[in-house]
């Protein structure tokens, strides 16, 4: 089976024998695989594997059945995505996410998009928190986890900017009183995150305690490497 | 696995760790010892067995070295105030036979690698920045990859050194000698052009 100049990401490289790279990518029409490139470590091929590396675009030619393909061809049709100091962490943790969640040889074309969007909201000047949290709504959309965010889970009306709700991890937001369980979520903060829109400093605190509620029972138990790595590298700091 | 053939199969099973070997490898190389070169066999293990032993690290550099300060850190020709970090030993050798540094090294047995829960800590680099906090360092010459790790690693070895008024450089990244710009790859071309000096 071959797959011609397919677009993709290289989300992580192992070193593979003696001279080969196995490669983690992410591409836009067969969602993740796994691909060896064969003697791209060769010395004095140097520039074989030049570009497979993450944050790169590319165009992946492969061929092969089953978990692993054999790249045949690839290409560099821009420059890699560039990334500096504290965007690249947050671009390794996004990498994580897609590693962790997202199972081989699933499609997921909208989360491809997703993805190349967020690499390069995160190599411009904006806020990086607000890439990851649209990032992270999309992914536990295309996942099948889609936050609940236009209306009150238990009345059905809409969601009010001004009104104070708790976010239920099975159900959604519930316009309560102070006594709920849940987590307290303003509704100017959900219907922001709804449409994609600009949060605040507060709206993003709000949003990131809610996105990770929402992620913690997919990624399971065992913790984020990247997310580890930053809080100890903001303490240091 | 019958007695007999014990042995065999845990020298095949032990050479077998050693990088891009394979089960083919091994039980060729464990014939040829055992067949053609016994007194080779010997030497081999030999030399492991004192490479093993005698073999630690450099308590400045972090380099492999059989006295507790490696003979580069110990020389007086050399400038202490210049500190280049590489990431391998390899890196050391290539950058010492080109002659082109005369300052002094710190090694860090690898890179920052998030998704393979390489942090600071797992790379060592509280002694890197012991080294910095000594007084003696002046610029921090960061050599690792041109790799997103690697320059991920500079980045935040950069940033431990600024913290303490040092200057971080890094090396250069362009057109390589006897390279022709219509062969290079726009990746590399671009930071080049980025890097650019008066002539």
């Amino acid at each position: 089976m071959h797959t011609d100049g397919e677009r993709g990401f290289i989300l992580h490289r192992y070193p593979y024998r003696e001279t080969s790279l196995l490669l983690e990518a992410f591409t836009h029409g067969c969602g993740r695989v796994g691909l060896v490139a064969r003697g791209v470590r060769r010395p004095g091929k140097t520039f074989a594997g030049a570009h497979l590396h993450p944050f790169q675009p590319l165009l992946l030619s492969w061929s092969g059945r089953g978990e692993l393909g054999t790249l045949n061809r690839v290409e560099a049709p821009e420059m890699a995505i560039g990334l500096k100091g504290d965007a690249m962490w947050c671009a390794f943790y996004v990498n994580e996410l897609v590693l962790r969640l997202l199972h081989r040889h699933e499609a997921h074309a909208d989360l491809y998009d997703a993805y190349d969007d967020v690499l390069r909201k995160l190599s411009q000047d904006g806020s990086q928190e607000q890439a990851l949290r649209i990032f992270e709504k999309r992914l536990l959309a295309g996942l099948g986890y889609g936050l609940a965010l236009t209306r009150d889970a238990r009345s059905g009306e809409p969601l009010y900017a001004h009104q104070t709700y708790r976010y239920l991890p099975d159900e959604g937001p519930v316009a309560a009183d102070a006594k709920s369980p849940g987590l307290v979520v303003a509704g100017a903060t959900l219907i922001a995150l709804a449409c994609e829109a600009l949060l605040d400093a507060k709206q993003l605190r709000e949003a990131k305690s809610l996105l990770r509620m929402a992620l913690k029972p997919l990624l399971g138990d065992k913790p984020l490497y990247t997310r580890s790595l930053f809080r100890s590298m903001q303490a240091q700091a | 696995m019958s007695d007999d053939t014990k042995a065999l199969e845990d020298l095949k099973r032990a050479l077998r760790r050693l990088p891009g070997i394979g089960a083919k490898s091994a039980q060729r190389m464990a014939f040829h010892l055992l067949g053609r070169d016994r007194g080779a066999a010997r030497d081999i293990a030999q030399a492991l067995l004192r490479a093993v032993d005698r073999i630690g690290h450099c308590q400045r550099c972090n380099n492999f070295s059989e006295t507790e300060v490696c003979a580069i850190c110990r020389s007086t020709r050399r400038d202490s105030g210049l500190l280049c970090v590489v990431e391998s030993p390899a890196d050391l050798v290539s950058l010492e036979q080109s002659g082109a540094f005369g300052g002094t090294y710190f090694v860090l047995m690898g890179h920052l690698s998030p998704l393979d829960g390489i942090g600071p800590e797992e790379l060592g680099l509280p002694k890197l920045e012991a080294l910095l906090e000594g007084g003696v360092v002046r610029e921090v010459i960061l050599a690792t990859n041109a790799t997103v790790e690697g320059e991920a690693t500079a980045h935040y070895i950069g940033e431990l050194a600024r913290r303490r008024n040092l200057l971080a450089t890094r090396i250069a990244c362009g057109v390589p000698i006897g390279g022709e710009l219509e062969y290079i790859d726009r990746g590399t071309l671009a930071r080049a052009f980025s890097g650019r000096r008066e002539a």
